[in-house]
């Protein structure tokens, strides 16, 4: 028995042990913590020819250049992998120290409020960050102490935009002789030639976010800032049986009755959405800027892009963020690599590789459908014009509409019960966040 | 002679020990035991009796969780999509696969080859061997709206029945169980026809003798002989049917308008979507006891049927 309980007692010593290095290695500080580390630990999951995944390999380069004797330890993660385990990995001592991370209330806003994330609110402003992001583009980055995203510190960087526009497909326009449509009117009549000639004029996928997002940019046609404030910020409560919502859904409805959208694409998925455009089996697309760099791979037909007409307002935001996390052992080289992935040269390398940079130089891009991606990306941040998606307010939202809108595209249910279907999961959602 | 000389010592031994020494053989299977289920168990059931969003301190908000569950629809609907989960996973399957078993082993092998037997054996169980996200999203494909079975209703010239199968709420739940079926009909077949190996084949060519048809045949021999088989079918393929997640995640993801909702997938919606881990617990747990009852009855009824066996 003696045995065991020496052995019991070693144990216990050396776990007490492991806890107290481990709280030695990670407490928050200054920006030069961390500078004298040999180790940076970086995970991030784009892609490795993705315009980021590209940009941030050439960013690793740099680093390594300018920090002889550190090690860049880079592992590529799966975005459910972080998703769904970030919680978990930040908790304990094996996290990273720099990490592409989710942007929003449920992520980014949920680690924050749990202390998971250091403050980079002093470190942005030394370095001038902020003023490289337009407002909107700053409201991801910035978490109120109950993790809603908008303003309070900043726990994120982004380097990256999105955005939602109407992607159509210049030979089949040519053939029905339709002309590209500038306002929403000539959207419609566009759409009802299409409808006319027996052509579903634009491709939807219910079964996944599309739908949700046409919904949004429907609505978004009849709202203002203090709409997209309330809703996705919560500063006051939404009527959903009022407009914007109200339009939104009526407007979609119609789009089912009118053709625009086919009837039996309640169970398609947004790759289904994809092929069918790259295809050339439909007109038009409403979806985001990362499709754009596959278009320009796979499509044969010539193609192009334009904002949704009439919109002030579109989906869209800042990419996801670089984080780091508390327990970072490396924060000031975590510190210098963000500051290098903001420099010209990296966000060109964003640019030139079909994505959307936040603080590029416009004059470097040198491709013209980049270079429009990038002009209409810059229109809408300009403008104080992305809203955001409509998923974005509550966990688990997204599916929440994924099943509204499938009801509208089957006909099952009318717009109005389809707007208390989703009014509910809202309130319920913002009343579990704010307890209000 | 061994035997003799070995069985004397049995209840010597026991008597001298009292069967306490045995203890020690459990023990590798008590400690796993308590660390692969027993902990998760527990914690699942703490959890269950909190708030918590998977980050920071849970908070104890006693039996809170399970109030809201039993007021919940989506908690309901899952569970009404579970009976027919039960028919297409244990009782079409079961009935189906011990004819088709029957006829394989007493039919096909006979007439033709057993070899013949065998490779449709093996055909039938060939979707037990893919991976059920694999067939789910073939069968995804197939049932989309330009998928090949909207293109052989139209090859047929039955091209008004097309339909977005899966897409719409009321043949949703029908399109998930017809895959179902056919991912589990394997399962029985195999089962049955080891069972009918060990019939002797005496009592058949005795019954046959005696002027008894196939279906006489398949009622009094078949069925009598393969019951403890049926017991282990039923009842495996009824824990299989109540936790069932695989298919419904790639087929459907619970919809349209949960239409094709189960109590797994709520739990995992509920944990990981909604991050709301308490409350996901409470529906596990509920899931959990469930089966354990489930279990506990069919283990019961099985001991039941061998007692009355015995005493026969």
């Amino acid at each position: 028995m003696g045995r065991f309980r020496k052995l019991g007692v070693a144990v216990v010593l050396a776990a007490i042990a492991g806890t107290t290095l481990a709280a030695c290695g990670g407490d928050g500080g200054g920006g030069s913590e961390g500078s004298d580390a040999k180790v940076l630990k970086l995970w991030h999951y784009e892609s490795d020819n993705s315009a980021m995944g590209i940009a941030w390999d050439k960013a690793i380069e740099i680093f390594k250049t300018e920090h002889p004797g550190v090690e860049v330890q880079f592992e590529r993660k799966a975005f459910e992998q972080i998703q769904q385990n970030a919680g978990m990995i930040l908790n304990s001592t094996e996290g990273p120290d720099i990490m592409e991370y989710n942007k929003g209330n449920a992520t980014a806003g949920l680690l924050s409020s749990q202390g998971l994330l250091t403050d980079l609110t002093a470190e942005t402003e030394k370095r001038g960050w902020d003023k490289k992001l337009s407002p909107s583009l700053q409201t991801t980055a910035r978490y109120s102490d109950k993790g809603v995203m908008g303003d309070g510190n900043w726990y994120g960087i982004p380097n990256y935009g999105e955005y939602v526009m109407v992607y159509y497909n210049k030979d089949l326009f040519d053939k029905n002789g339709v002309a590209v449509p500038t306002t929403y009117d000539e959207f419609t009549k566009a759409m009802d030639t299409f409808v006319a000639k027996g052509i579903t004029p634009l491709a939807e996928a219910g079964a996944e976010y599309p739908a949700g997002q046409l919904f949004y940019q429907l609505a978004l046609a009849k709202a203002d800032r203090s709409f997209v404030d309330n809703y996705q910020l919560y500063k006051n409560p939404v009527d959903f049986k009022a407009d914007p919502l109200k339009a939104g859904a009526q407007a979609f409805a119609d789009y089912v009755a009118k053709g625009y959208v086919a009837k039996d694409s309640a169970s398609l998925k947004a790759e289904d959405m994809g092929t069918a455009f790259i295809s050339g089996k439909v007109p038009m697309i409403v979806s985001g800027s990362w499709w754009y760099g596959r278009f320009k791979d796979e499509m044969k037909a010539n193609w192009d892009s334009f904002l949704f007409p009439g919109n002030k307002l579109n989906a869209g935001s800042s990419g996801n963020l670089w984080v780091v996390p508390t327990s970072s052992k490396a924060k000031s080289l975590a510190y210098d690599f963000i500051d290098i992935t903001m420099r010209p040269e990296i966000q060109a390398l964003i640019g030139n590789n079909g994505g959307v940079p936040v603080a590029a130089d416009a004059s470097q891009i040198t491709d013209p459908k980049n270079k429009k991606l990038i002009e209409n990306f810059n229109t809408v941040s300009q403008q104080d014009g992305l809203a955001f998606y409509p998923d974005w307010p509550v966990p688990g939202y997204y599916d929440v509409l994924v099943s509204g809108f499938q009801s509208l595209i089957n006909g099952s249910k009318t717009p109005d019960q389809v707007l208390d279907a989703i009014a509910k999961p809202y309130s319920d959602g913002v009343k579990e966040i704010t307890g209000k | 002679m061994a035997l003799t000389e070995i069985e004397p010592a049995k209840p010597r031994r026991k008597r001298r020990g009292g069967g306490a020494g045995y203890w020690l053989y459990l023990l590798p299977g008590a400690v796993l035991f308590i660390l692969v289920i027993g902990a998760p168990l527990a914690g699942t059931l703490y959890l269950s009796l909190t708030k918590w969003s998977g980050v920071g301190d849970p908070t104890f908000i006693g039996f809170d969780n399970y109030t809201r569950l039993f007021q919940d629809e989506v908690f309901w609907t899952s569970f009404k999509n579970t009976l027919a989960m039960i028919v297409a996973m244990v009782v079409v399957p079961t009935l189906l696969g011990l004819l088709l078993a029957a006829v394989l082993f007493d039919v096909i092998a006979r007439r033709f080859k057993p070899r013949t037997a065998a490779a449709l054996r093996a055909a039938f169980y060939l979707p037990q061997v893919l991976p059920v996200v694999v067939a789910g999203i073939v069968w995804g494909w197939i049932l989309r709206p330009d998928g090949a079975f909207n293109s052989l209703l139209d090859s047929i010239g039955l091209g008004a029945l097309r339909h977005d199968w899966l897409g719409d709420p009321h043949t949703a739940l029908p399109s998930v169980m017809a895959v179902m079926i056919w991912v589990q009909i394997g399962y029985p077949i195999v089962v049955f026809m080891a069972a009918l190996q060990r019939v002797d084949p005496e009592l058949y060519e005795a019954a046959e003798v005696d002027g008894a048809n196939w279906w006489h045949r398949f009622r009094s021999i078949t069925l009598a002989q393969i019951r403890p088989e049926t017991f282990v079918v039923a009842l495996t393929c009824t824990i299989a049917a109540l936790k069932v997640f695989g298919p419904v995640f790639a087929l459907t993801r619970g919809g349209p308008e949960n239409a094709t909702n189960v109590p797994s997938y709520f739990a995992y919606f509920t944990f990981f979507k909604k991050l709301q881990v308490g409350y996901g617990s409470a529906i596990s747990t509920v899931l959990t006891l469930i089966i354990v009852v489930v279990a506990a009855v069919f283990i019961w009824l099985q001991y039941r049927s061998e007692r009355q066996d015995r005493e026969v």
